[in-house]
Protein backbone atom coordinates (compact mmCIF):
# COMPACT_ATOMS: atom_id res chain seq x y z
CA UNK A 1 0.00 0.00 0.00
CA UNK A 2 1.49 3.21 -0.89
CA UNK A 3 1.94 6.21 1.98
CA UNK A 4 -1.21 7.41 3.95
CA UNK A 5 -2.02 10.78 3.24
CA UNK A 6 -3.37 13.21 5.77
CA UNK A 7 -7.15 13.32 4.95
CA UNK A 8 -7.72 9.56 3.83
CA UNK A 9 -10.20 7.49 5.30
CA UNK A 10 -9.89 4.20 3.81
CA UNK A 11 -8.43 1.26 6.76
CA UNK A 12 -5.40 -0.42 6.22
CA UNK A 13 -5.82 -3.60 5.50
CA UNK A 14 -4.08 -6.62 7.42
CA UNK A 15 -1.35 -8.27 5.89
CA UNK A 16 0.60 -11.61 7.47
CA UNK A 17 3.78 -9.94 8.50
CA UNK A 18 6.24 -11.28 6.23
CA UNK A 19 9.42 -9.24 7.80
CA UNK A 20 12.11 -8.41 4.54
CA UNK A 21 15.73 -8.60 5.03
CA UNK A 22 15.81 -5.01 6.59
CA UNK A 23 19.96 -4.93 6.70
CA UNK A 24 20.01 -5.86 2.93
CA UNK A 25 17.25 -3.41 2.06
CA UNK A 26 17.64 -0.44 3.66
CA UNK A 27 19.72 2.34 2.43
CA UNK A 28 22.50 3.92 3.71
CA UNK A 29 21.07 7.56 3.71
CA UNK A 30 17.36 7.92 4.24
CA UNK A 31 17.14 11.12 2.08
CA UNK A 32 18.97 8.77 -0.71
CA UNK A 33 16.12 6.60 -2.27
CA UNK A 34 13.31 7.19 -0.11
CA UNK A 35 12.36 11.11 -0.22
CA UNK A 36 12.57 12.73 3.36
CA UNK A 37 9.55 12.69 5.41
CA UNK A 38 11.41 13.55 8.72
CA UNK A 39 14.93 16.16 8.27
CA UNK A 40 16.20 17.30 11.29
CA UNK A 41 19.18 19.48 11.41
CA UNK A 42 21.52 21.05 13.50
CA UNK A 43 19.23 20.63 16.41
CA UNK A 44 20.53 22.01 19.83
CA UNK A 45 18.92 21.85 22.76
CA UNK A 46 19.93 23.90 25.88
CA UNK A 47 18.44 23.77 29.00
CA UNK A 48 18.23 26.92 31.30
CA UNK A 49 20.69 25.92 33.52
CA UNK A 50 23.36 25.56 30.94
CA UNK A 51 22.95 21.45 30.48
CA UNK A 52 23.16 20.82 26.40
CA UNK A 53 20.90 17.97 25.35
CA UNK A 54 21.22 17.68 21.99
CA UNK A 55 24.10 19.05 20.49
CA UNK A 56 23.57 19.52 16.42
CA UNK A 57 21.92 16.64 16.07
CA UNK A 58 21.00 15.77 12.32
CA UNK A 59 18.89 13.10 11.19
CA UNK A 60 16.93 12.38 8.34
CA UNK A 61 14.35 9.47 7.43
CA UNK A 62 12.21 8.68 4.26
CA UNK A 63 9.29 7.38 3.71
CA UNK A 64 8.87 3.53 4.38
CA UNK A 65 12.18 3.42 5.95
CA UNK A 66 12.99 2.11 10.29
CA UNK A 67 15.52 4.06 12.30
CA UNK A 68 16.07 2.78 15.90
CA UNK A 69 18.16 5.47 17.67
CA UNK A 70 20.36 3.62 20.73
CA UNK A 71 22.33 5.17 23.60
CA UNK A 72 22.53 5.20 27.18
CA UNK A 73 20.06 7.41 29.31
CA UNK A 74 20.30 10.61 29.29
CA UNK A 75 22.04 10.82 25.90
CA UNK A 76 19.55 12.85 24.30
CA UNK A 77 16.82 10.22 22.50
CA UNK A 78 14.04 11.19 24.31
CA UNK A 79 14.62 15.05 24.28
CA UNK A 80 15.02 14.51 20.41
CA UNK A 81 11.78 13.00 20.24
CA UNK A 82 10.22 15.11 22.07
CA UNK A 83 11.42 18.21 20.05
CA UNK A 84 10.35 16.65 17.00
CA UNK A 85 6.59 16.16 18.14
CA UNK A 86 7.09 19.90 19.64
CA UNK A 87 6.97 18.99 23.19
CA UNK A 88 10.07 20.35 23.60
CA UNK A 89 11.42 24.12 22.41
CA UNK A 90 14.57 23.80 20.58
CA UNK A 91 17.33 25.63 20.71
CA UNK A 92 18.33 25.60 17.44
CA UNK A 93 18.16 23.74 14.54
CA UNK A 94 14.96 22.42 12.49
CA UNK A 95 12.64 20.05 12.30
CA UNK A 96 11.52 19.35 8.91
CA UNK A 97 8.18 17.52 8.40
CA UNK A 98 6.05 17.04 5.01
CA UNK A 99 7.72 20.67 4.16
CA UNK A 100 6.95 22.16 7.35
CA UNK A 101 9.94 23.45 9.79
CA UNK A 102 7.97 22.22 13.13
CA UNK A 103 10.72 24.05 15.25
CA UNK A 104 9.89 27.17 13.81
CA UNK A 105 5.85 27.06 14.75
CA UNK A 106 4.07 27.91 17.62
CA UNK A 107 0.23 27.50 19.21
CA UNK A 108 -2.64 26.47 16.25
CA UNK A 109 -0.02 26.37 13.79
CA UNK A 110 2.25 23.96 15.63
CA UNK A 111 -0.53 21.92 16.49
CA UNK A 112 -1.75 21.85 13.29
CA UNK A 113 1.59 21.04 11.62
CA UNK A 114 2.39 17.92 13.97
CA UNK A 115 -0.79 16.40 12.66
CA UNK A 116 1.13 13.96 10.54
CA UNK A 117 3.81 13.05 13.47
CA UNK A 118 2.11 10.54 15.57
CA UNK A 119 4.19 9.42 18.84
CA UNK A 120 3.55 6.11 20.89
CA UNK A 121 5.32 5.97 24.47
CA UNK A 122 6.65 3.54 26.46
CA UNK A 123 3.25 3.55 28.38
CA UNK A 124 0.28 3.11 25.95
CA UNK A 125 -1.55 6.10 27.34
CA UNK A 126 -4.48 4.60 27.03
CA UNK A 127 -7.66 6.09 28.45
CA UNK A 128 -8.65 2.94 30.50
CA UNK A 129 -12.17 3.75 31.33
CA UNK A 130 -13.58 3.85 27.54
CA UNK A 131 -13.49 0.98 24.94
CA UNK A 132 -10.77 -0.30 22.79
CA UNK A 133 -12.44 1.33 20.15
CA UNK A 134 -12.91 4.81 21.31
CA UNK A 135 -9.51 5.17 22.55
CA UNK A 136 -8.80 4.13 18.62
CA UNK A 137 -10.79 6.82 17.26
CA UNK A 138 -9.35 9.48 19.66
CA UNK A 139 -6.36 9.52 17.47
CA UNK A 140 -8.51 11.08 14.63
CA UNK A 141 -9.70 14.45 16.77
CA UNK A 142 -7.35 16.19 15.56
CA UNK A 143 -8.98 16.02 12.21
CA UNK A 144 -12.25 16.73 13.83
CA UNK A 145 -13.21 19.72 15.54
CA UNK A 146 -17.26 19.45 15.68
CA UNK A 147 -19.30 20.24 18.62
CA UNK A 148 -20.23 16.56 18.64
CA UNK A 149 -16.36 15.82 19.35
CA UNK A 150 -16.00 18.62 21.94
CA UNK A 151 -18.48 17.45 23.97
CA UNK A 152 -16.74 13.85 23.97
CA UNK A 153 -18.21 11.76 21.30
CA UNK A 154 -16.03 9.75 19.06
CA UNK A 155 -16.42 10.95 15.35
CA UNK A 156 -18.65 8.51 13.36
CA UNK A 157 -17.10 8.66 10.16
CA UNK A 158 -13.68 7.66 11.95
CA UNK A 159 -15.28 4.31 13.59
CA UNK A 160 -14.69 2.00 10.71
CA UNK A 161 -11.23 2.92 9.87
CA UNK A 162 -10.57 2.63 13.27
CA UNK A 163 -11.96 -0.88 13.40
CA UNK A 164 -9.29 -1.25 10.54
CA UNK A 165 -6.92 -0.57 12.64
CA UNK A 166 -7.30 -2.32 15.28
CA UNK A 167 -7.52 -5.33 12.59
CA UNK A 168 -3.80 -4.32 11.34
CA UNK A 169 -2.53 -4.82 14.62
CA UNK A 170 -4.89 -8.12 15.32
CA UNK A 171 -7.07 -7.00 18.11
CA UNK A 172 -10.39 -6.29 16.36
CA UNK A 173 -12.06 -8.68 18.51
CA UNK A 174 -11.12 -6.34 21.59
CA UNK A 175 -12.76 -3.53 20.04
CA UNK A 176 -15.54 -3.43 22.63
CA UNK A 177 -13.47 -4.12 25.59
CA UNK A 178 -12.54 -1.52 28.31
CA UNK A 179 -8.82 -0.46 27.50
CA UNK A 180 -8.30 -1.25 31.30
CA UNK A 181 -8.31 -4.82 31.14
CA UNK A 182 -5.79 -5.39 28.31
CA UNK A 183 -1.90 -6.58 29.06
CA UNK A 184 0.88 -4.45 28.34
CA UNK A 185 1.62 -5.64 25.19
CA UNK A 186 -2.37 -5.10 23.71
CA UNK A 187 -2.44 -2.07 25.18
CA UNK A 188 0.54 -1.01 23.32
CA UNK A 189 -0.26 -2.37 20.30
CA UNK A 190 -3.66 -0.27 21.04
CA UNK A 191 -1.26 2.63 20.86
CA UNK A 192 -0.17 2.06 17.74
CA UNK A 193 -3.56 1.63 16.19
CA UNK A 194 -5.00 4.69 17.60
CA UNK A 195 -1.47 6.60 15.98
CA UNK A 196 -2.20 4.99 12.97
CA UNK A 197 -6.11 6.38 13.27
CA UNK A 198 -4.27 9.94 13.16
CA UNK A 199 -2.74 9.30 9.65
CA UNK A 200 0.51 10.10 9.99
CA UNK A 201 3.35 10.06 7.82
CA UNK A 202 6.09 10.03 10.80
CA UNK A 203 5.85 7.43 13.03
CA UNK A 204 7.91 8.07 16.36
CA UNK A 205 8.43 5.06 19.20
CA UNK A 206 9.73 6.08 22.54
CA UNK A 207 10.98 3.00 23.80
CA UNK A 208 7.63 0.97 22.91
CA UNK A 209 8.71 -2.54 24.52
CA UNK A 210 10.47 -1.13 27.37
CA UNK A 211 8.39 -2.60 29.65
CA UNK A 212 6.69 -5.72 27.67
CA UNK A 213 7.86 -9.04 27.65
CA UNK A 214 10.18 -10.39 24.74
CA UNK A 215 7.12 -11.66 23.12
CA UNK A 216 4.87 -8.60 23.24
CA UNK A 217 8.25 -6.45 22.56
CA UNK A 218 8.71 -9.19 19.60
CA UNK A 219 4.89 -8.27 18.16
CA UNK A 220 4.96 -4.77 18.66
CA UNK A 221 8.35 -4.18 17.09
CA UNK A 222 6.87 -6.56 13.76
CA UNK A 223 4.44 -4.30 14.05
CA UNK A 224 6.05 -1.33 13.44
CA UNK A 225 7.98 -2.54 10.85
CA UNK A 226 5.54 -3.45 8.97
CA UNK A 227 4.13 0.15 9.18
CA UNK A 228 7.36 1.43 7.31
CA UNK A 229 7.75 -1.65 4.80
CA UNK A 230 3.94 -2.36 3.91
CA UNK A 231 2.31 1.33 4.68
CA UNK A 232 5.42 3.47 3.80
CA UNK A 233 5.34 5.08 7.07
CA UNK A 234 8.67 6.58 8.60
CA UNK A 235 9.66 4.96 11.73
CA UNK A 236 11.96 6.32 14.15
CA UNK A 237 12.30 4.32 17.46
CA UNK A 238 13.98 4.92 20.56
CA UNK A 239 15.34 1.07 22.00
CA UNK A 240 17.75 0.12 24.83
CA UNK A 241 17.58 -3.41 22.95
CA UNK A 242 20.24 -3.80 20.16
CA UNK A 243 19.04 -7.33 19.05
CA UNK A 244 16.27 -6.21 18.40
CA UNK A 245 17.30 -3.23 16.87
CA UNK A 246 19.89 -4.81 14.35
CA UNK A 247 16.65 -7.50 13.69
CA UNK A 248 14.30 -4.91 12.59
CA UNK A 249 15.81 -1.70 11.65
CA UNK A 250 17.05 -0.41 8.44
CA UNK A 251 18.89 2.40 10.11
CA UNK A 252 20.99 2.60 13.39
CA UNK A 253 21.57 5.65 15.41
CA UNK A 254 23.87 5.56 18.08
CA UNK A 255 23.34 8.87 20.66
CA UNK A 256 26.19 9.91 23.08
CA UNK A 257 26.48 12.92 24.86
CA UNK A 258 23.78 14.60 22.83
CA UNK A 259 25.30 13.75 19.63
CA UNK A 260 25.19 11.21 17.05
CA UNK A 261 28.19 9.19 16.99
CA UNK A 262 27.22 7.04 13.77
CA UNK A 263 24.08 6.64 11.82
CA UNK A 264 24.41 3.67 9.46
CA UNK A 265 22.88 0.56 7.68
CA UNK A 266 21.97 -2.31 10.22
CA UNK A 267 24.15 -4.49 8.71
CA UNK A 268 26.74 -2.54 8.63
CA UNK A 269 27.00 -1.40 12.53
CA UNK A 270 28.92 -4.57 14.87
CA UNK A 271 27.99 -5.32 18.31
CA UNK A 272 31.41 -3.17 19.56
CA UNK A 273 30.28 -0.11 18.54
CA UNK A 274 27.05 -0.65 20.11
CA UNK A 275 28.49 -1.73 23.06
CA UNK A 276 30.62 1.09 23.39
CA UNK A 277 27.95 3.58 23.76
CA UNK A 278 26.67 2.42 26.67
CA UNK A 279 30.12 1.78 28.33
CA UNK A 280 31.28 5.33 27.78
CA UNK A 281 28.51 6.18 29.47
CA UNK A 282 28.87 3.88 32.63
CA UNK A 283 32.88 5.29 32.73
CA UNK B 1 23.52 -17.67 59.76
CA UNK B 2 25.83 -14.29 58.45
CA UNK B 3 25.91 -11.67 60.79
CA UNK B 4 23.86 -8.40 59.00
CA UNK B 5 26.97 -5.97 57.80
CA UNK B 6 27.25 -2.73 59.63
CA UNK B 7 26.18 0.85 57.60
CA UNK B 8 28.95 2.66 59.80
CA UNK B 9 32.67 2.22 59.53
CA UNK B 10 33.15 1.30 62.98
CA UNK B 11 30.98 0.89 66.27
CA UNK B 12 28.45 -0.24 63.80
CA UNK B 13 26.81 -2.44 66.40
CA UNK B 14 26.82 0.09 69.43
CA UNK B 15 24.85 2.81 66.73
CA UNK B 16 22.71 -0.13 66.23
CA UNK B 17 21.84 -1.40 69.42
CA UNK B 18 21.15 2.44 70.09
CA UNK B 19 18.87 3.26 67.36
CA UNK B 20 16.13 1.05 69.02
CA UNK B 21 16.56 3.02 72.22
CA UNK B 22 15.98 6.23 70.92
CA UNK B 23 13.01 4.92 68.74
CA UNK B 24 11.56 3.54 72.14
CA UNK B 25 12.42 7.47 73.79
CA UNK B 26 10.54 9.26 71.22
CA UNK B 27 7.37 7.07 71.38
CA UNK B 28 6.94 7.37 75.33
CA UNK B 29 8.07 11.57 74.47
CA UNK B 30 5.11 11.16 71.59
CA UNK B 31 2.54 9.09 74.09
CA UNK B 32 2.86 11.44 77.08
CA UNK B 33 2.55 14.38 74.69
CA UNK B 34 -0.89 12.96 74.02
CA UNK B 35 -1.45 12.65 77.67
CA UNK B 36 -0.98 15.84 78.09
CA UNK B 37 -2.84 16.95 75.35
CA UNK B 38 -6.07 15.20 76.30
CA UNK B 39 -5.45 15.69 79.93
CA UNK B 40 -5.38 19.75 79.01
CA UNK B 41 -8.87 18.91 77.02
CA UNK B 42 -10.60 17.99 79.56
CA UNK B 43 -9.49 20.96 81.49
CA UNK B 44 -10.47 23.25 78.39
CA UNK B 45 -13.96 21.13 78.71
CA UNK B 46 -14.98 20.90 82.51
CA UNK B 47 -15.13 17.48 82.31
CA UNK B 48 -17.13 16.13 84.88
CA UNK B 49 -18.02 12.31 85.14
CA UNK B 50 -19.83 12.50 88.44
CA UNK B 51 -22.19 15.19 86.41
CA UNK B 52 -22.98 12.28 84.13
CA UNK B 53 -23.93 9.77 87.27
CA UNK B 54 -26.37 12.04 89.00
CA UNK B 55 -27.85 12.98 85.68
CA UNK B 56 -28.67 9.59 85.00
CA UNK B 57 -32.41 10.26 86.50
CA UNK B 58 -33.10 12.99 84.63
CA UNK B 59 -32.41 11.34 80.93
CA UNK B 60 -34.53 8.43 82.45
CA UNK B 61 -37.07 10.52 83.31
CA UNK B 62 -37.12 12.27 79.97
CA UNK B 63 -36.09 8.20 77.82
CA UNK B 64 -39.60 6.92 79.96
CA UNK B 65 -41.30 10.18 79.10
CA UNK B 66 -40.26 9.25 75.16
CA UNK B 67 -41.90 6.09 74.98
CA UNK B 68 -43.28 4.49 73.27
CA UNK B 69 -42.57 6.55 69.69
CA UNK B 70 -45.32 8.31 69.04
CA UNK B 71 -46.57 6.88 65.68
CA UNK B 72 -49.38 9.02 64.73
CA UNK B 73 -46.93 11.70 63.71
CA UNK B 74 -46.11 9.60 60.37
CA UNK B 75 -48.56 11.80 58.07
CA UNK B 76 -47.47 15.25 59.51
CA UNK B 77 -43.53 14.06 59.04
CA UNK B 78 -44.26 13.28 56.09
CA UNK B 79 -43.78 16.82 54.37
CA UNK B 80 -40.72 17.07 56.56
CA UNK B 81 -39.13 13.99 55.56
CA UNK B 82 -39.31 14.84 51.97
CA UNK B 83 -38.19 18.52 52.37
CA UNK B 84 -34.74 17.31 54.26
CA UNK B 85 -34.32 14.88 51.31
CA UNK B 86 -35.13 17.96 49.07
CA UNK B 87 -32.49 19.82 51.07
CA UNK B 88 -29.51 17.16 50.70
CA UNK B 89 -30.56 16.84 47.04
CA UNK B 90 -30.63 20.66 46.10
CA UNK B 91 -27.42 21.34 48.31
CA UNK B 92 -25.50 18.36 46.39
CA UNK B 93 -26.41 19.48 43.18
CA UNK B 94 -25.63 22.91 43.62
CA UNK B 95 -22.56 22.19 45.15
CA UNK B 96 -21.35 19.60 42.43
CA UNK B 97 -22.40 22.09 39.45
CA UNK B 98 -20.15 24.91 40.97
CA UNK B 99 -17.51 23.03 42.46
CA UNK B 100 -16.63 21.17 39.32
CA UNK B 101 -15.84 24.43 37.09
CA UNK B 102 -13.75 25.32 40.15
CA UNK B 103 -11.76 22.35 40.93
CA UNK B 104 -10.70 22.25 36.78
CA UNK B 105 -9.35 26.28 37.70
CA UNK B 106 -7.93 24.67 41.23
CA UNK B 107 -6.20 22.12 40.21
CA UNK B 108 -2.37 22.64 39.39
CA UNK B 109 -2.05 20.48 36.12
CA UNK B 110 -4.92 21.40 34.07
CA UNK B 111 -5.32 25.04 35.63
CA UNK B 112 -5.42 27.44 32.56
CA UNK B 113 -3.77 30.18 33.99
CA UNK B 114 -2.19 31.57 37.70
CA UNK B 115 -4.52 33.91 38.54
CA UNK B 116 -7.46 31.99 38.30
CA UNK B 117 -5.80 29.47 40.15
CA UNK B 118 -5.87 31.06 43.47
CA UNK B 119 -9.14 32.81 42.76
CA UNK B 120 -10.58 29.56 42.58
CA UNK B 121 -8.59 27.88 45.45
CA UNK B 122 -9.73 31.15 47.60
CA UNK B 123 -13.31 30.49 46.92
CA UNK B 124 -13.12 26.87 48.00
CA UNK B 125 -11.15 27.88 50.77
CA UNK B 126 -13.75 30.49 52.26
CA UNK B 127 -16.80 28.32 51.11
CA UNK B 128 -14.78 25.16 53.05
CA UNK B 129 -13.82 26.85 55.89
CA UNK B 130 -16.87 28.61 57.28
CA UNK B 131 -18.89 25.82 58.62
CA UNK B 132 -22.80 25.23 57.25
CA UNK B 133 -24.80 25.98 60.18
CA UNK B 134 -23.02 29.35 59.73
CA UNK B 135 -23.61 29.62 56.40
CA UNK B 136 -27.06 28.89 57.61
CA UNK B 137 -27.73 31.52 59.65
CA UNK B 138 -26.29 33.78 57.10
CA UNK B 139 -28.91 32.53 54.80
CA UNK B 140 -31.51 32.95 57.31
CA UNK B 141 -30.68 36.66 58.17
CA UNK B 142 -30.50 37.06 54.32
CA UNK B 143 -33.86 35.12 52.72
CA UNK B 144 -35.66 34.39 55.77
CA UNK B 145 -37.17 31.10 57.54
CA UNK B 146 -37.72 27.93 55.40
CA UNK B 147 -36.00 25.21 53.54
CA UNK B 148 -34.35 27.74 50.84
CA UNK B 149 -31.46 29.17 53.29
CA UNK B 150 -30.75 25.57 54.36
CA UNK B 151 -30.55 24.42 50.74
CA UNK B 152 -28.15 27.54 50.02
CA UNK B 153 -26.43 26.88 53.11
CA UNK B 154 -25.75 23.36 51.96
CA UNK B 155 -25.20 24.26 48.64
CA UNK B 156 -22.20 26.94 49.54
CA UNK B 157 -20.53 24.47 51.74
CA UNK B 158 -20.50 21.34 49.15
CA UNK B 159 -18.72 23.50 46.76
CA UNK B 160 -15.82 24.38 49.61
CA UNK B 161 -15.90 20.41 50.26
CA UNK B 162 -15.86 19.14 46.63
CA UNK B 163 -14.10 21.76 45.11
CA UNK B 164 -11.00 20.40 47.20
CA UNK B 165 -11.58 16.95 46.66
CA UNK B 166 -12.53 16.98 43.09
CA UNK B 167 -8.72 19.22 42.48
CA UNK B 168 -7.11 16.60 44.34
CA UNK B 169 -8.33 13.82 42.32
CA UNK B 170 -7.53 15.88 39.17
CA UNK B 171 -4.27 16.44 40.02
CA UNK B 172 -3.40 12.99 40.92
CA UNK B 173 -5.40 11.27 38.00
CA UNK B 174 -2.85 9.61 34.94
CA UNK B 175 -1.49 12.16 32.55
CA UNK B 176 -0.15 10.21 30.12
CA UNK B 177 -3.24 9.85 28.19
CA UNK B 178 -4.29 13.82 28.17
CA UNK B 179 -0.39 13.83 26.50
CA UNK B 180 -1.24 11.09 24.21
CA UNK B 181 -4.14 12.96 22.83
CA UNK B 182 -2.93 16.64 22.95
CA UNK B 183 0.05 14.83 20.66
CA UNK B 184 -2.91 13.89 18.31
CA UNK B 185 -3.69 17.65 17.64
CA UNK B 186 -6.88 17.19 19.60
CA UNK B 187 -8.11 20.85 20.79
CA UNK B 188 -8.03 21.49 24.92
CA UNK B 189 -11.64 21.00 25.08
CA UNK B 190 -11.54 17.69 22.99
CA UNK B 191 -8.55 16.38 25.50
CA UNK B 192 -10.97 17.57 28.24
CA UNK B 193 -13.97 15.84 27.47
CA UNK B 194 -12.08 12.23 25.92
CA UNK B 195 -9.35 12.20 28.44
CA UNK B 196 -9.71 14.09 31.72
CA UNK B 197 -13.65 13.90 32.01
CA UNK B 198 -13.61 9.80 31.30
CA UNK B 199 -10.55 9.52 33.68
CA UNK B 200 -11.74 11.30 36.80
CA UNK B 201 -15.66 11.23 36.12
CA UNK B 202 -16.26 7.87 38.16
CA UNK B 203 -14.36 9.12 41.45
CA UNK B 204 -16.11 12.27 41.32
CA UNK B 205 -19.48 10.72 41.27
CA UNK B 206 -18.47 8.70 44.23
CA UNK B 207 -17.55 11.70 45.97
CA UNK B 208 -20.68 13.27 45.15
CA UNK B 209 -23.17 10.57 46.23
CA UNK B 210 -20.95 10.48 49.32
CA UNK B 211 -21.15 14.15 49.66
CA UNK B 212 -25.01 13.75 49.68
CA UNK B 213 -24.99 11.71 52.73
CA UNK B 214 -22.80 13.87 54.28
CA UNK B 215 -26.06 16.67 53.61
CA UNK B 216 -28.52 14.96 54.26
CA UNK B 217 -27.22 14.59 57.56
CA UNK B 218 -26.76 18.56 57.75
CA UNK B 219 -29.77 19.12 56.72
CA UNK B 220 -31.02 17.71 59.88
CA UNK B 221 -29.30 19.70 62.37
CA UNK B 222 -29.84 22.74 60.15
CA UNK B 223 -33.91 22.65 61.09
CA UNK B 224 -32.28 23.68 64.42
CA UNK B 225 -31.73 27.23 63.05
CA UNK B 226 -35.31 27.74 61.53
CA UNK B 227 -34.04 26.05 58.10
CA UNK B 228 -36.90 23.38 57.96
CA UNK B 229 -36.75 20.18 57.79
CA UNK B 230 -37.18 17.32 59.90
CA UNK B 231 -35.23 19.01 62.13
CA UNK B 232 -37.35 21.81 62.52
CA UNK B 233 -39.84 19.88 63.87
CA UNK B 234 -37.42 18.16 66.23
CA UNK B 235 -36.94 21.52 67.65
CA UNK B 236 -40.38 22.45 67.92
CA UNK B 237 -41.22 18.99 69.70
CA UNK B 238 -38.59 19.57 71.73
CA UNK B 239 -39.12 23.26 72.84
CA UNK B 240 -42.92 21.70 73.45
CA UNK B 241 -41.70 18.65 75.66
CA UNK B 242 -43.44 16.33 73.20
CA UNK B 243 -40.90 13.65 73.81
CA UNK B 244 -42.98 11.02 72.08
CA UNK B 245 -42.91 12.51 69.04
CA UNK B 246 -39.28 13.80 69.53
CA UNK B 247 -38.17 9.81 69.95
CA UNK B 248 -40.42 8.85 66.57
CA UNK B 249 -38.49 11.37 64.57
CA UNK B 250 -34.65 9.97 65.81
CA UNK B 251 -36.25 6.67 64.40
CA UNK B 252 -37.03 8.39 61.45
CA UNK B 253 -33.92 10.19 61.13
CA UNK B 254 -32.22 7.34 62.08
CA UNK B 255 -33.55 5.40 58.97
CA UNK B 256 -33.21 8.28 56.67
CA UNK B 257 -29.64 8.51 57.60
CA UNK B 258 -28.81 4.26 57.30
CA UNK B 259 -30.72 4.30 53.66
CA UNK B 260 -29.20 7.24 52.47
CA UNK B 261 -25.69 5.76 53.36
CA UNK B 262 -26.50 2.33 51.66
CA UNK B 263 -27.50 4.09 48.85
CA UNK B 264 -24.79 6.18 48.22
CA UNK B 265 -23.04 2.95 48.86
CA UNK B 266 -24.59 0.94 46.70
CA UNK B 267 -24.28 3.84 43.91
CA UNK B 268 -20.38 4.14 44.48
CA UNK B 269 -19.95 0.67 44.09
CA UNK B 270 -21.87 0.44 40.89
CA UNK B 271 -19.90 3.53 39.40
CA UNK B 272 -16.52 2.50 40.20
Amino acid sequence: MSAMQPGMAEPIGFRPATLPDAGARAPGNASAGFGARLAVRNLVMRYPNGHTALDGVSLSVGAGEMVVILGSNGCGKSTLMKCVVGLNRPSGGSVEVAGRDLAALRGGALRAARLPVALISQHANLVKRRSVLANVCTGALGRHRSLATTLGRVPKSEIEPARGFLDEVGLLHLAPQRAGTLSGGQAQRVAVARALAQRPQVVLADEPVASLDPEAADDVMRLLRRLATDDGLAVVAVLHQPDLAARYADRLVGMRGGRVEFDERASAVGAQRIANLYVAAAR
Amino acid sequence: MSEAPSLTPSGGARAGSRAPRGGSLSKLAGFAAFVALFVQACHGVHARPQDLISGVHGMADILSRAMPPDLGQFVPSLEPIVETIDLAVFGTVLGVVLAFPLALLAASNVSPARPLYYFARAIIGVTRSVPDLVWALLFVTAVGLGPFPGALALGVHSIGMLGRLFSEVIEDMDMGPVEALTLTGASRLQVFTHAVVPGVLPTLLGISLYRFDENLRSSLVLGFVGAGGIGFMLLTAMNLFQYQTVSYLLIVTFVLVALAERGSAFLRSRVQ
